[in-house]
């Protein structure tokens, strides 16, 4: 088992890594790049706590085998918000008491963000649906339902009064 | 932790280059939504694994979905969003999109493959009762060329298609259905998001000018070794008018097929009737579109 190398940019950034090649997404992210804000959670891709975006849409980076984002673009929790501020969805999550624990929390904003760079009008149903791949165990999904639907109206706001 | 190196092919002679250098003990990965968690559990299947090779670097010679003629050609590598999202199925067999709407989460959607699907051979897989339905053929690359076959054949048994250790799965065809044709799926799983089917059925419905029901096609999924259509029960729709009743005989004789087929088991209490009822509402709904 030779290291391999691969090149991918992570928020933005472009980076390159030597990592073994039964590596995963989720293990550069976490153990090489230090970006511990993903999460792991169940490993088998069934709680979406390890949700990042890659090339614009949701994925969890447990089932992602590192060779596959070469030339790929990842943006992780760390690459959420700009200036020193957090994303409208983070906010948005705090206003609305959307977390306990907080660890799904990386995982629900991903999908969300995802979500809504794709589709700013999502509906409350589609946000659902957005979500359903990430599980939380203390707080539940009306909070973050809301939350969501809240970062959408104000996003949209935000784009509106930049027009 | 299983060790394997990690390949990519440049061209498709070169993915059965290298899979028939390895002699079976390479595997192929697209979206990994399957293969990475057999890993990660140590599926024995895997002890010997010498690599992983890598499709997604074929994206435009293995992803899309076309229309040919009175075809549809859908390549490998697309992903159930992109079945879920695609026009043409949309139009055409939209109980494939459907079924694959129903797969995993929105982030197995985003990676997982129709070709990763079937070839990992779950009789659970929900993109298998459409095809199978639509009478699917298999398109498979291989080092002496292509060669084409029924989807019913290639499934083999539960983890098992029917590829020599240089082939490997290229796209799926299929014919368009007739105008007028409806379709529906229809799925039970434990909960909304993440089921696995516990059972699942794809059926399609025609009717003529009388109203009489002229084309009709039943698949069930999860029942049986290996996945059928149940064309007993097709024949008694036909020339019939669509009622409960009807889709209750059809539905009774789905049941009777499996219990011939496969015998009474530990789960048959269960899946006997749950059966029946699926294929009932997959019936009734697809009739309900017909208006």
């Amino acid at each position: 088992m030779e290291k391999i190398k691969v090149n991918f940019t992570v928020n933005k950034k472009p980076v390159t890594v030597e990592v073994n090649p039964n590596e995963r997404l989720l293990d550069v992210l976490r153990d090489t790049l230090r970006l511990t804000g993903t999460k792991e959670g169940c490993a088998v891709g069934e709680c979406g706590a390890c949700t990042v975006i890659l090339d614009g849409k949701a994925v969890t980076s447990c089932l992602v085998p590192i060779g596959a984002v070469e030339g790929r673009e990842v943006v992780t929790i760390e690459g959420v918000g700009a200036d020193g501020k957090l994303d409208p969805i983070q906010e948005a999550i705090l206003e609305n008491h959307a977390l306990q624990c907080g660890f799904c929390t990386p995982g629900f904003v991903m999908s969300a963000k995802a979500l809504l760079d794709e589709n700013p009008d999502a509906t409350k149903e589609e946000i659902r649906r957005a979500i359903s791949g990430n599980l939380c165990r203390c707080t539940g999904y009306e909070q973050l339902t809301i939350a969501i639907y809240e970062a959408a109206q104000q996003l949209k706001e935000a784009q509106k009064a930049q027009i | 932790m299983f060790k394997y190196d990690y390949y990519r092919a440049g061209t498709l002679d070169e993915v059965s280059e290298i899979l028939a250098r390895h002699q079976g003990k390479a595997r192929i990965v697209a979206g990994g939504t399957d293969i990475m968690v057999q890993i990660r559990e140590k599926d024995k299947r895997w002890e010997d694994l010498e690599c992983l090779l890598d499709l997604t670097f074929l994206e435009s010679e293995l992803r899309y979905i076309r229309e040919e003629g009175n075809q549809i050609h859908i390549g490998a590598l697309s992903t159930h969003t992109d079945l879920e999202r695609s026009e043409i199925i949309k139009k055409w067999i939209p109980f494939l999109g459907k079924a694959a709407s129903t797969v995993g989460s929105p982030q197995i959607r985003n990676r997982g493959t129709i070709g990763g699907s079937i070839c990992n051979a779950s009789p659970a897989a929900d993109p298998l009762t459409p095809l199978i339905a639509l009478e699917a053929k298999v398109v498979i690359h291989g080092k002496a060329g292509e060669r084409e076959m029924g989807l019913k054949e290639f499934y083999l048994s539960q983890g098992k298609v029917d590829l020599n250790e240089d082939e490997f799965l290229k796209e799926f065809v299929v014919e368009k259905l007739p105008e007028g044709a409806v379709t529906e799926f229809v799925k039970l799983g434990r909960r909304k998001a993440l089921a696995i089917s516990r059972l699942n059925v794809s059926v399609v419905l025609m009717l003529d000018k009388e109203g009489s029901i002229s084309y009709a096609r039943i698949a069930p999924g999860c029942i049986f070794r290996t996945p059928d259509r149940v064309e007993t029960a097709e024949e008694l729709l036909i020339g019939k008018k669509p009622s409960e009743e009807l889709w209750k005989e059809a539905g009774k004789e789905v049941s009777d097929e499996m219990i011939r087929r496969t015998g009474i088991r530990w789960s048959t209490e269960y899946k006997q009737p749950a059966v029946e009822a699926i294929v009932e509402d997959a019936l009734a709904q697809a009739a309900e579109m017909i208006g």
